[in-house]
């Protein structure tokens, strides 16, 4: 943590240098909530939202483990929400039950409620498949397909029946992938293996990937931390023109990236939602002392 | 805790076991080289003493005969009952007509194989115009003749310690000047099936009936083998069953084949009363031999599947069987066809559990379909192994070769098929 | 797409090949004749069984080698199909086993004896012939002979050298290769050589009425201390050992000595050399008749036998001359041939009181 806040001192990070330069001072003031109260600070719930989280519980290894505890929590329509939080704190996991990518974990069950535009995607007569079409997800290491950058693109589509010519696959693969940023590099090379591109090529494949299939909501779960910092900033310029159309939920170990691309930020800790806020309230004016204290460096 | 290692004294320490640590490596590195080495020879070795033993039986002794087919004695339409061997003894004594004694004459006969009747039979059946004509024909020589001019038996021995008399010799001697005995290439023992006569024997039946049986099991063991991977790998809660269905595939890896000998004599025989000594049969008991090794291969490949496929197919919204069919059994294949492969060459090279159930036995007719009998290589090569003949010591030799040959096939397509498999991606 | 479309194939392939092979043995019938039995008269059988495949235009009989005590469970356990229409043995018929076929529906069964095997005591010709009798055989080789001081004792065995065995005999140490407790061979040699070996005593003759459970195991139990070696099955083995060791003996049937006469030669038994003349007259001890057995309720139900049967018991192939002599088998007398070559064509059956 220490690194990353010298490397917070780079030139576009006008938001964390404002907040490094206060930070001293805010260090002697008191808080208003101190650090052994639990309960959710700032306003969980928005106007409208896309997904509305409702008293999520997440408990692993058949109930023995318990990883998210009571949050409730809401998505708001195309805006980017960052998730952090110390390792471990279960932020994943809560990004994971938002397509139900959960499910395929052994022993691990969930309580609570979370609405996709108003219907619970935990009801029974619910299936995944459409679910996911919904609710994309891009890694934290790409993954693309051990097939050709035309195939991972399309192969959504297919299995999904949106296509049904020829033609009608190829607008969709090209659509995405000007709109994921990898058109102009790979158009000559559709058919080469997708694995055959750079690290950072390779997560914007898999994010024309998922946007191939029209989702309303992207999950990302530390989509930067494979990849070097030229890449790591396409892609946080890419999530900002995504915003426009989907609603993106982020999950990242970097504050400078929470603060660069989110509008919204919850800190977690410990499977607690322990505050959440505008980005800026969370990172100048953090209400919670344990959230001063992660983005200060005492932990984490 | 550390501060008596300043750098200067971890560095001495670190030089002072240097040596020994270089020491400790080449010593490791020489074991290694030597146990290649080692096995290296001993496969040499294997593989130049049959073929030593081996090569001959590719080459056949034959002798010239001129033989009349005699009209008297070929009955037109019954051709299976004239006495062709008449005809090859009547042409070897008008060839020698001094051998006028029964022993001697019974000596003479002894050098033409008893093939040549049937051969003669052939040539009859295919153009009768050339009966009432005299026909110059090779024909094979006796197993104890073809010895003699490999020089398996020595000419030089005393008389009686030689399955081939002094006017045995002599005759083939006259052969041998007059350019009537020659070895070559040994199609029969391509073309033919099992025979007692070791000249007439053929690797032929064993063959098939190891393709049929290779057939079977290839077509029951790898669709359910795989299917079983899969269910238990993706699908399968994890519960008290399917580890007790687990430990159980294990343990049937490890079992003896005879069991499953005597498990197919059980059900396949007794029970469904499936014809005995049939490939059917062999490929059903085969496959349960194979199937453990299938599975647990199918598996292995299947966990060595990265998760992040699956979960990139799950992210988008494919279903479980999508994922697994489109994605990870297309990735987990080279190592299941490999598994298969492997599981195959096994079954082709087993001769225990076949003893149960009838395939260990002298089969001379090549098996045509699945419920024939027959039997396979490796039994062909025990029951040569096991003839009182010497000149079946080459035969069981030349059949190894074959077996190998098919071995090395079918790893050398195992190969194949997973590097082109691999080369897609 | 295309993977899940192949597997779906094979497995429409698997369920096809079985639905064939389904319909295809459902009300089967058998075109060729089912030889099971003895690996001593396999390959006798196997030359007549090829012969006749290749003169009679019949299928080829089928032959496997199941050794004669399997032969006769496979042979008497029923009449169809699926069960052998001959078994070939190194040995008579058991009266156990005619019952056990009799109680399993299986009546008719003629007894056809083929001829003679010797058993052969061999060594290397690198070395002196060595000139033995059946109370050297049983001393060198029993697990528990009669104390050498002349006491009616049993004691296990204490012999090294055959020179110990019998003083004329070469110092040499006894190490004989033979075949294991499975194999007719060994039933025979047991039987003929240590048996009658044994009975040079009288104590052990006697013993023979009293506790016969005893005298059995006295005469044919082999000593297990090294001396006798299990050589497996393959008598190709044992003559390659024999030659590789030339102080070893070999047990093993006459057939393999008479292929293999420029390495090996046979040792006398009771001053007799194992030939095929001194076997075929009866002076050698150590021979024992060969046998094949009919399933008579099979006969004209199984395309061939009868003319199989004809074949086997012809002139030219179980005569003096025949081509079963070629490969070793050692002819009955005429009268003999003569007797069983009725049975054949009556198809007199085997009756329980003739055992």
């Amino acid at each position: 943590m220490q690194a990353e806040i010298i490397n917070a001192m780079s030139p576009d990070a006008e938001l964390f240098q404002a907040y490094s330069n206060r930070t001293q001072s805010m260090e002697n003031r008191s808080m208003q909530v101190p650090r052994g109260d639990r309960r959710t600070v700032g306003q969980a719930t928005v106007e409208n939202p896309k997904v509305r989280c409702e008293n999520v519980d997440i408990f692993y290894d058949l109930g023995e483990k318990k990883a998210i505890n009571n949050i409730t929590l809401d998505i708001g329509q195309n805006e980017v929400i960052a998730m952090i939080g110390p390792s471990g704190c279960g932020k994943s996991t809560f990004l994971r039950s938002m397509n139900r990518m959960n499910d395929t974990i052994e022993g691990c069950r969930m309580d609570g409620k979370i609405f996709l535009e108003g219907k619970n995607i935990y009801d029974k007569d619910v299936d995944v498949v459409p679910l996911r079409a919904q609710v994309g997800m891009v890694f934290q290491k790409p993954n693309p397909f051990p097939k050709s950058i035309y195939d991972n693109v399309a192969y959504g589509p297919k299995i999904h029946g949106l296509v049904r010519t020829k033609n009608q696959t190829d607008e969709i693969v090209e659509h995405s992938l000007i709109r994921a940023g990898l058109w102009e590099e790979v158009k000559d090379r559709l058919d080469k293996p997708g694995t055959g591109l750079s690290g950072g090529q390779q997560q914007r494949l898999c994010i024309a990937r998922t946007i191939a299939v029209g989702p309303e909501v992207i999950l990302m779960d530390e989509p930067c931390s494979a990849l070097d910092p030229i890449a790591t900033a396409i892609i946080e310029d890419l999530m900002d023109e995504l915003r426009k159309e989907y609603s993106i939920v982020i999950v990242t170990h970097s504050m400078q990236q929470a603060s660069r691309v989110s509008q919204r930020t919850a800190f977690f800790h410990l499977g607690d939602l322990i505050e959440i806020g505008p980005t800026e309230q969370i990172f100048l004016n953090p209400i919670h002392q344990l959230t001063q204290d992660y983005i200060t460096g005492r932990f984490g | 805790m550390n501060n008596s290692l300043s750098p200067s004294r971890t560095l001495d320490i670190v030089h002072k076991g240097l040596k020994r640590r270089v020491n400790a490596e080449r010593r490791f590195r020489l074991c290694g080289l030597f146990a290649i080495i080692f096995s290296l020879v001993c496969l040499s070795t294997l593989f130049v003493s049959i073929f030593v033993n081996g090569y001959t039986a590719f080459f056949q002794t034959h002798i010239q005969l001129t033989v009349f087919l005699d009209p008297d004695k070929i009955d037109t339409p019954n051709i299976m009952d004239a006495d062709f061997s008449g005809m090859v003894k009547q042409s070897l004594r008008t060839k020698f007509p001094d051998v006028k004694s029964r022993k001697d004459k019974r000596k003479l006969y002894a050098l033409v194989s008893s093939g040549a009747a049937y051969q003669l039979m052939d040539i009859v059946k295919e153009y009768p115009q050339k009966i009432g004509s005299e026909i110059q024909v090779w024909v094979p020589a006796d197993d104890d003749v073809d010895m003699l001019m490999k020089g398996h038996i020595k000419r030089n021995v005393k008389e009686s310690d030689r399955r081939l008399n002094d006017a045995q010799i002599s005759w083939i001697e006259t052969f041998e000047e007059q350019g009537k005995i020659r070895k070559q290439f040994n199609f029969t023992f391509f073309t033919s099936g099992d025979s007692r006569e070791p000249e007439l024997s053929g690797v032929r039946g064993a063959v098939s009936g190891s393709f049929l049986t290779l057939i079977i099991t290839l077509v029951l063991s790898f669709p359910i083998g795989v299917a079983t991977a899969v269910y238990l790998e993706e699908f399968a809660p994890k519960n008290r069953w399917t580890d007790l269905i687990e430990v159980n595939i294990n343990n049937l890896a490890a079992v003896p084949s005879i069991v499953f000998g005597l498990l197919g004599l059980a059900v396949f025989l007794n029970f469904f009363g499936l014809p005995r000594s049939s490939p059917m049969v062999g490929g059903f008991v085969l496959t349960l031999m194979t199937l453990p090794t299938i599975i647990i291969a199918g598996r292995a490949s299947l966990k060595s599947v990265p998760p992040s496929i699956r979960e990139a197919a799950l992210g988008i919204g494919a279903s479980k069987t999508q994922m697994v069919c489109h994605h990870v059994l297309p990735l987990a294949m080279p190592g299941m066809l490999t598994g298969t492969i492997i599981g195959m060459a096994q079954a082709l090279g087993e001769t225990a559990p076949l003893l149960m159930i009838g395939m260990v036995a002298f089969i001379v007719d090549i098996p045509g379909s699945i419920t024939d009998p027959s039997t396979v290589l490796p039994v062909q090569i025990f029951l040569w192994a096991d003839s009182p003949e010497r000149a079946f010591l080459e035969k069981t030799s030349a059949a190894i070769m074959v077996l190998l040959f098919f071995l090395i096939t079918m790893n050398a397509a195992a190969v194949i098929l997973r590097r082109k498999f691999e080369k897609k991606w | 797409m295309k993977k899940s479309l192949f597997v779906v194939m094979v497995i429409v392939c698997a369920l096809l090949s079985i639905g064939v092979v389904d319909s295809s043995f459902a009300g089967a019938s058998r075109d060729y004749i089912s030889i099971v039995g003895s690996s001593t008269v396999y390959p006798f059988a196997t030359v007549v069984a090829e012969k006749f495949g290749k003169s009679s235009g019949f299928k080829t009989p089928k032959i496997e080698s199941t050794g004669s005590g399997g032969g006769h469970k496979l042979f008497g356990s029923g009449v169809g199909v699926q069960h052998p229409d001959i078994t070939n043995s190194s040995r008579r018929i058991k009266k156990s086993e005619f019952e056990k076929a009799n109680k399993n529906g299986v009546t008719g069964i003629v007894e056809v004896k083929i001829g003679y095997d010797g058993i052969v005591v061999a060594n290397s010709k690198k070395t002196a012939v060595l000139k033995l009798t059946r109370r050297d055989l049983y001393l060198a080789l029993a697990a528990q002979v009669p104390n050498p001081d002349g006491s009616q004792i049993l004691i296990s065995n204490p012999y090294r050298t055959w020179k110990d065995v019998n003083a004329s005999l070469p110092a040499l140490k006894i190490e004989v290769l033979g075949p294991p407790p499975t194999s007719g061979t060994r039933d025979a040699f047991v039987e003929l050589a240590m048996e009658g070996g044994a009975k040079k005593f009288a104590f052990i003759k006697a013993m023979k009425k009293i506790d016969k459970k005893k005298y059995k195991a006295v005469c044919h139990m082999v000593r297990e201390d090294g001396a006798y070696i299990e050589a497996g099955e393959n008598d190709n083995l044992i003559v390659q050992k024999l030659i590789a060791n030339p102080n070893a003996l070999g047990i093993f049937g006459f057939s393999f000595l008479d292929q293999n006469t420029d390495k090996i030669q046979g040792s006398f038994i009771d001053g007799v050399e194992p030939t095929f003349e001194a076997i075929a007259d009866g002076s050698y001890p150590v021979s024992r008749p060969l046998f094949f057995y009919v399933k008579k309720a099979h006969v004209d139900k199984i395309p061939g036998i009868r003319e199989f049967l004809k074949e086997f018991t012809s002139e030219k192939a179980w005569g003096d001359e025949g081509y079963l002599t070629d490969k070793g088998l050692i002819p009955m007398p005429v009268a003999e041939r003569k007797k069983y070559r009725s049975a054949v064509e009556n198809l007199t059956e085997l009756a329980l009181s003739d055992l």
